[in-house]
């Protein structure tokens, strides 16, 4: 008896391994190299609040890895990948690069995924002297620190991220352009920026701003901030939103039965399928957001990167997918220009003073390590995500404008 | 008018609060036992739902008849497997013990589920009934009417029956049930189970009104202690008037302070109710030196 009463402990000891394990496995590069494999250490958050997109990122990692070994590695080496779980957390991510340079002694480094992550995450790879791309790193504390070595592997910080939008609002004719504007957002180091800046490019442009309130990261309710928000009227809601609160004000403006003329919102909406199950792909119609990405962009590699993920891992690749693939693209760059991994200020000033093309499009860098380009402006339509500026790489020639009235009842 | 939705939401939101956080006030209540993993569990229940639901289109409030002996299954499991294990153990012991269970379900729930959203969209779960200029969420609506079904069940269980009675006996005056003969350690096992099953319930409503996410546990368990702290630990009625307490606390603190505030609400009552009224609204005071 006393044997059967010890099963369900053991059981649930035996899940606990089994979750440790899990969050801490390491994926191993290629074989058949007679030399050295050249290590790349990375902390990502594969379990915890950003589990989503740290998980993304390590299949895009590996994707890239298996693409270099098939084609004869980097610098003659198999890349192998050493990818630890930092659980989400600001501490775990600082002893887990500590331990990466110090004592796994990796060739080189890749970034975490947040900038929540990366700004301390960064700074112990400056502190050793290393090559540090990140892929998700867009908030402006990331660059007003004077690093030498850190490279936001993106087209655009934060700040600009949603340029196109703001540019785009501020092309309407007088008589259809948004008078006044909501911002409600996230309190996140990513998201709160984006809404921000187009914030300050609209206000500029005199559209008035009636709401601006921050909500921290845990609000699951949103019901009040609609009722609050549609007592404001905005013309425009532009949401720092991160994915769950995205949906979550989503549905709240449904209920709520207040359907704004633009509505632009940051993170939530790239996330393909997941986001429209979540609010109902007929609400999804006419919902703005930046992206970095794009599966129908025709730059170098693209392709061969939707074909190798689908192959692999089924399905389009999520955003974070593609800039960490993007991140290791640049890092591969400078590692080939540069023929060594030894000194790594080399690499650093390398990409300094040059173009990386990826399958983001080409990326170059001023001296604070943040990107020059601009983000893709997409929409919902239809029940399918569009590109739709700028116009060379538009998928689909129309804007919805204004937004039609949320789909579902209400 | 903006005063008045704001309340409505708040009482609406406070219902369903009230039957997430009976759970806890009932296993507190007769073992001092905090379960740091009923918001794991809610999360496991909502999970459950979202698979019913994605396999059978089976009605998310529904399903509750079958999430309830489900998670009264684990519950039992759980509490016969390794909190029956720490019974004579300081409170701490249970406390740190159902911490890690919260994290290994996290694991589980991360490992069947994958680190995604999910959610379960009925056909109402974004519409509203407008009532002159007043809008009641139907998902909302549904829910606290259903956690209000739930918990009148539960109350006449309590009050009602010999099981019920035991559970209050065992509560009250632990040595004195045993003394009258209730065999206490099935009466724990039980009110474990029934703990753990309202999260059956709870996490059907909680499926519907919010994308769910394995590690969406942790804010659940704060604002769950912070109501039932409120109420007074161990007192359903108190969790019920915490809820609502709450529910109207925090969406006010959002529409008239700001969201950014409308959380720590939580954590600043639970802090001012230790000082002021550390049993509570609806709890008793105990003498431990004789209850020990």
């Amino acid at each position: 008896m006393k044997k059967f009463r010890q099963l369900p402990a053991a059981l649930v000891t035996l899940l606990l391994l089994v979750a440790g394990c899990s969050s801490n496995s390491s994926s191993s590069g290629g074989s058949g190299n007679t030399s050295k494999p050249l290590v790349i250490g990375a902390s990502l958050p594969l379990s915890g609040d950003f589990a989503q997109p740290g998980e993304a990122s390590k299949k895009g990692y590996t994707i890239w890895q298996e693409m270099v070994n098939k084609n004869g590695g980097l610098l003659k080496r198999q890349v192998q990948l050493k990818i630890v779980d930092d659980a989400s957390d600001q501490n775990t991510v600082v002893s887990d690069y500590n331990r990466l340079i110090s004592q796994d002694k990796v060739d080189l480094l890749l970034g975490t995924f947040s900038s929540l992550l990366n700004i301390p995450a960064s700074a112990v790879a400056e502190k050793a002297g290393k090559t540090y791309v990140c892929p998700a790193c867009g908030s402006p504390d990331m660059f007003n620190r004077k690093f030498k070595n850190i490279f936001f592997a993106q087209p655009a910080t934060a700040v600009h991220q949603a340029d196109l939008f703001a540019q785009w609002v501020k092309s309407l004719p007088a008589d259809q352009r948004p008078k006044t504007a909501a911002y409600p957002t996230q309190d996140d180091p990513f998201a709160q920026p984006v809404v921000n800046g187009i914030k300050d490019q609209l206000e500029a442009a005199g559209i008035k701003t009636v709401y601006g309130k921050v909500y921290p990261a845990d609000t699951s309710n949103f019901d009040t901030i609609a009722s609050d928000i549609k007592n404001a009227k905005p013309d425009l809601i532009a949401q720092g939103a991160v994915f769950e609160d995205g949906v979550g004000l989503v549905r709240s403006l449904v209920k709520a039965g207040y359907s704004p003329k633009a509505m632009f919102q940051t993170s939530a909406p790239s996330n393909g399928d997941q986001y429209s199950k979540s609010v109902g792909a007929a609400n999804t119609e006419g919902v703005f957001y930046a992206v970095s990405w794009s599966p129908a962009a025709k730059y170098p590699l693209n392709q061969e990167f939707l074909q190798a993920y689908q192959t692999k891992f089924g399905g389009v690749p999520e955003e974070d997918a593609a800039d960490s693939f993007a991140a290791a693209q640049v890092l591969q760059a400078a590692v080939q220009a540069v023929g060594s991994v030894d000194d790594q200020a080399k690499l650093s000033d390398w990409l300094h003073n040059n173009k990386v093309d990826t399958i983001l499009g080409p990326l170059s860098w001023d001296e604070r390590g943040a990107p020059q380009q601009a983000f893709i402006l997409a929409q919902w339509q239809s029940g399918a995500a569009q590109v739709v500026l700028p116009q060379n790489v538009a998928t689909s020639q129309k804007i919805v404008f204004p937004k039609p009235n949320w789909g579902g009842q209400g | 008018m903006k005063l008045a939705q704001t309340v409505l939401l708040g009482l609406l939101t406070g219902g369903v609060y009230a039957l997430l956080a009976s759970g806890l006030t009932l296993v507190f209540g007769v073992m001092r036992i905090i379960n740091v993993a009923q918001g794991a569990l809610l999360i496991l229940a909502a999970l459950f739902t979202f698979e019913i639901w994605r396999r059978t289109g089976l009605d998310p409030l529904l399903a509750i008849v079958v999430t309830t002996p489900l998670m009264f299954g684990v519950g039992w499991l759980l509490y016969r497997g390794l909190l029956a294990r720490v019974r004579a153990a300081p409170e701490a012991m249970t406390v740190l013990l159902t911490f890690a269970l919260a994290i290994a379900i996290e694991g589980f729930m991360g490992l069947i589920w994958r680190n995604v959203f999910r959610s379960v969209t009925p056909s109402y779960f974004a519409s509203s009934f407008h009532v002159g200029g007043l809008f009641l969420p139907k998902g909302l609506a549904a829910g606290c009417l259903t956690a209000v079904v739930v918990l009148g069940l539960l109350y006449l269980v309590l009050t009602r029956t010999w099981t019920g009675r035991a559970i209050r006996a065992s509560a009250e005056n632990l040595q004195g049930a045993q003394l009258v003969g209730v065999r206490v350690v099935d009466v724990a096992a039980l009110t474990f189970a029934i703990g753990v099953a309202t999260t059956g319930a709870g996490g059907s409503i909680l499926s519907i009104l919010q994308p769910v996410f394995p590690a969406s546990h942790y804010v659940w368990i704060s604002k769950l202690l912070g109501i039932i702290v409120l109420g007074g630990m161990g007192s359903l009625p108190g969790a019920v008037i915490g809820a609502l307490l709450l529910g109207v606390a925090e969406n006010v603190t959002s529409a008239y302070v700001s969201p950014r505030w409308s959380l720590v609400v939580f954590y600043v009552v639970i802090m001012v109710v230790l000082l002021v009224r550390p049993q509570g609204i609806a709890g008793s005071r105990l003498r431990e030196d004789v209850a020990a």
